[in-house]
């Protein structure tokens, strides 16, 4: 796939403290995270961060706390400064932007959705979604449509007057996506959207989430501390830990090569034939006449591979996608897939 | 002789001391003792070693001044600046007497049953509550039947146009401390002088300023007063709004100016409502001190009682500011409630 790059970010670094480009310095020529915050007292954010967000896709972001990505992404629409580098949103240098601009971009180009929900209490559900067009000093009237509109798009017709405590944190965050996708901005941001919802209904919501996305076709950067929701929603996964990129790609590849033993750390406890699709690990060589057991789709995981060999690992299926054949399957490939990686030792990116 | 003499003599400031007299008027203290003739203090033991205080060098050295010519120096400069002052304040303090007077006269002569109806509307206009607007009416009907309507109209038409003159300047005030560290550490000490001067202490340079006669006088004195609350609790009620609400403020692209009027004061309503009712409350505090300085109400009554050692006058004038006080808070208090019901996080 290749979309056009949206978000470009280069080179970007973030210190806190009070001297930061004195202490850039001193990160510019190797200096870690833990050493400068004892010699200079400074605390390391960011380090020569290099991202490039596609249009259309969805980028997740992941990383312990601490790993900077909640800055990272306060960094897209500069709810926090960069003490060095460059970011581009649809090749424009948003660091450039004077305040106007700025704020023309974050009405127009990008929405956000927060992890704590950050409604605003002393208003309607449908007030609330409506929140971007009011900032635009649209009238209630204007916008309402649009806004009971997304808001039945994401479950909540009939609640728009309510107000937000009257709401579970599920409905509160459906509350939340739907006043990001009513400013109808390209660029929605989700910073860690559903950390704070139950497994449950987290995963109704990354449902929701993909069910959208493969309708609005926006481009999505999303925060998250959990793998396996970054599996399910990722078309680009970015590893962060300390501030770094520690690897970022496809994260079928990521999982078929980690290229860093924190990484290796990371996907252990994964299951492996429920996260890797078929066309991670099938063969583009194949003999289109052989005898094939059967025939796949490209995205089906291996779980349900597994479940149609009735565990005969001789098979080899057909990979078809529109009626042809693109690859081919052979269980014994699917058996290696399945065996856990070790650090390949040098890094994909 | 006088114990600081040494210390004058080693400074070499004799020819200065003996040229100078104080200007000081003669104390209390000085005249009893020169009535009884024993001006010539022995030097005695240690024990009596005065503190090196102003009168103290005074006595060594008679160049130096007393501690009496500060508070007059200060009486001559305050008396000094005070006209020009007077050129300035007087225009802008005039709308305020305005103001009480317009108030003290719509309420004296608007009959009672009209009055009456009005405030129980109003008191359920931002109460909603019918238990509430009972308990008014019996209030009022209660401070009527014992001829006391009068004085407790006056008190409230003062504490209704000084709270709301209060909130008018308080809120912007607060507002802007929230805003600038530097705004909020110079005010500070001024909200903190202002709330522990004792009421008694400004009466006295505004006496100087104003006429007793100018209703204004007590306006500022009820203003200066009740004003800190609402500041102090719109600027804390501002700074605590959540952090994650302005950032999706800002995150929407919102300018200061909306997220100003749509996010923070919103928010902040509960924190400035707290203001209100407690600047409200001082205000009727204040009101019955300024009968002193001539604000009609019941403060008068409570004056009366004090200065004729009329008892009873005191006491049901007393009972009349108690039953005030309840209803104001009980009002204002219910219609926080509502609002925090409104916006519970």
């Amino acid at each position: 796939m290749s979309q056009e790059v949206k978000i470009s970010i280069r080179n970007l670094y973030k210190i806190f403290g009070k001297e930061p480009d004195v202490a850039l310095e001193y990160v510019r020529r190797g200096m870690g995270k833990a050493e400068l915050l004892e010699r200079q007292n400074h605390v390391l954010g960011l380090r020569d961060i290099n991202i490039d967000i596609r249009e259309g896709d969805i980028t997740v972001i992941m990383g312990l706390s601490g790993s900077g990505k909640s800055t990272l992404i306060r960094h897209l629409n500069r709810l926090i400064e960069p003490t060095a580098g460059e970011i581009r949103v649809d090749g424009r240098d948003v660091l450039a932007l004077n305040e106007a601009e700025l704020r023309q971009l974050r009405r127009e180009t990008m929405s956000m959705v927060f992890q704590k929900f950050a409604l605003l209490p002393h208003r309607t559900v449908l007030e609330n979604a409506g929140m971007a067009m009011d900032v635009r000093g649209r009238k209630l009237d204007d916008y309402e449509q649009e806004a009971r509109r997304w808001l039945a798009r994401v479950g909540l017709e009939g609640q728009e007057n309510q107000y937000p405590h009257q709401l579970s944190g599920g409905m509160q965050q459906r509350v939340g996506i739907a006043r990001a996708l009513v400013s109808n901005a390209p660029i929605m941001l989700l910073d860690e959207a559903f950390s704070a919802l139950d497994p449950l209904i987290r995963s109704d919501m990354q449902d929701l989430l993909l069910e959208l996305q493969a309708e609005l076709k926006k481009t999505i950067v999303f925060i998250t501390h959990d793998l396996d929701e970054a599996l399910k929603l990722a078309d680009h996964l970015v590893i962060l830990k300390d501030g770094e990129v520690v690897q970022q790609g496809d994260p079928q590849h990521i999982l078929l090569n980690p290229g860093d033993p924190y990484i290796v750390d990371f996907i252990a406890d994964i299951n492996r034939a429920r996260v890797l699709r078929v066309r991670s690990v099938m063969t583009t060589e194949f003999d289109p006449d052989a005898p094939y057991a059967g025939d796949l789709a490209e995205s089906d995981n291996l779980e349900t591979v597994l479940a149609r060999s009735g565990g005969d690992t001789a098979r080899v299926f057909r990979v078809v996608r529109d009626g042809r054949q693109v690859g081919a399957l052979a269980m014994t490939d699917l058996t290696r897939a399945l065996v856990p990686t070790a650090a390949s030792g040098h890094r994909h990116t | 002789m006088a114990t600081y003499d040494f210390l004058f003599s080693s400074l070499g400031l004799e020819d200065w001391c003996s040229e100078g007299k104080s200007t000081a008027p003669m104390s209390m203290a000085q005249l009893l003792a020169r009535a009884r003739g024993d001006e010539a203090d022995a030097p005695g033991s240690v024990w009596d070693l005065p503190f090196p205080s102003m009168d103290a060098l005074n006595e060594a050295c008679p160049a130096f001044p007393q501690s009496r010519e500060l508070t007059k120096g200060l009486e001559e400069g305050f008396l000094n600046i005070k006209d020009s002052l007077s050129v300035v304040l007087d225009p802008i303090t005039q709308p305020l007497s305005w103001f009480l007077d317009g108030a003290l006269y719509v309420m004296l002569n608007t009959p009672w049953w009209l009055v009456m109806p009005l405030l129980l509307a109003v008191v359920y206009l931002v109460t909603r509550s019918w238990r509430l607007v009972g308990f008014v009416a019996l209030s009022v009907l209660l401070l009527a039947f014992i001829d006391h309507y009068d004085y407790a109209m006056q008190t409230l038409a003062i504490i209704f146009v000084c709270a709301f003159l209060c909130v008018l300047l308080g809120v912007p005030i607060g507002i802007a401390m929230s805003r600038s560290d530097l705004m909020q550490r110079l005010t500070l000490p001024v909200l903190d002088m202002l709330q522990t001067l004792p009421p008694f202490v400004y009466l006295i340079p505004l006496i100087f300023l104003f006429s007793v006669t100018e209703s204004k006088l007590y306006g500022i004195a009820i203003i200066l007063y009740a004003i800190v609350p609402v500041i102090r609790l719109t600027d804390l009620g501002i700074r605590l709004v959540d952090k994650d609400v302005i950032e999706a403020a800002d995150a929407f692209g919102m300018t200061p100016r909306q997220k100003l009027f749509k996010v923070q004061i919103p928010l902040a309503l509960p924190n400035i409502m707290a203001g209100v009712n407690q600047t409200i409350m001082m205000s009727l505090a204040m009101v019955v001190i300024a009968s002193l300085v001539s604000a009609p109400g019941l403060g008068v009554l409570v004056l009366r009682g004090i200065r004729n050692l009329e008892l009873g006058v005191g006491l049901v004038s007393g009972l009349g500011i108690v039953i005030l006080a309840v209803i104001l808070d009980r009002v204002t208090k219910a219609s926080l409630n509502r609002i925090n019901a409104a916006q519970k996080p």
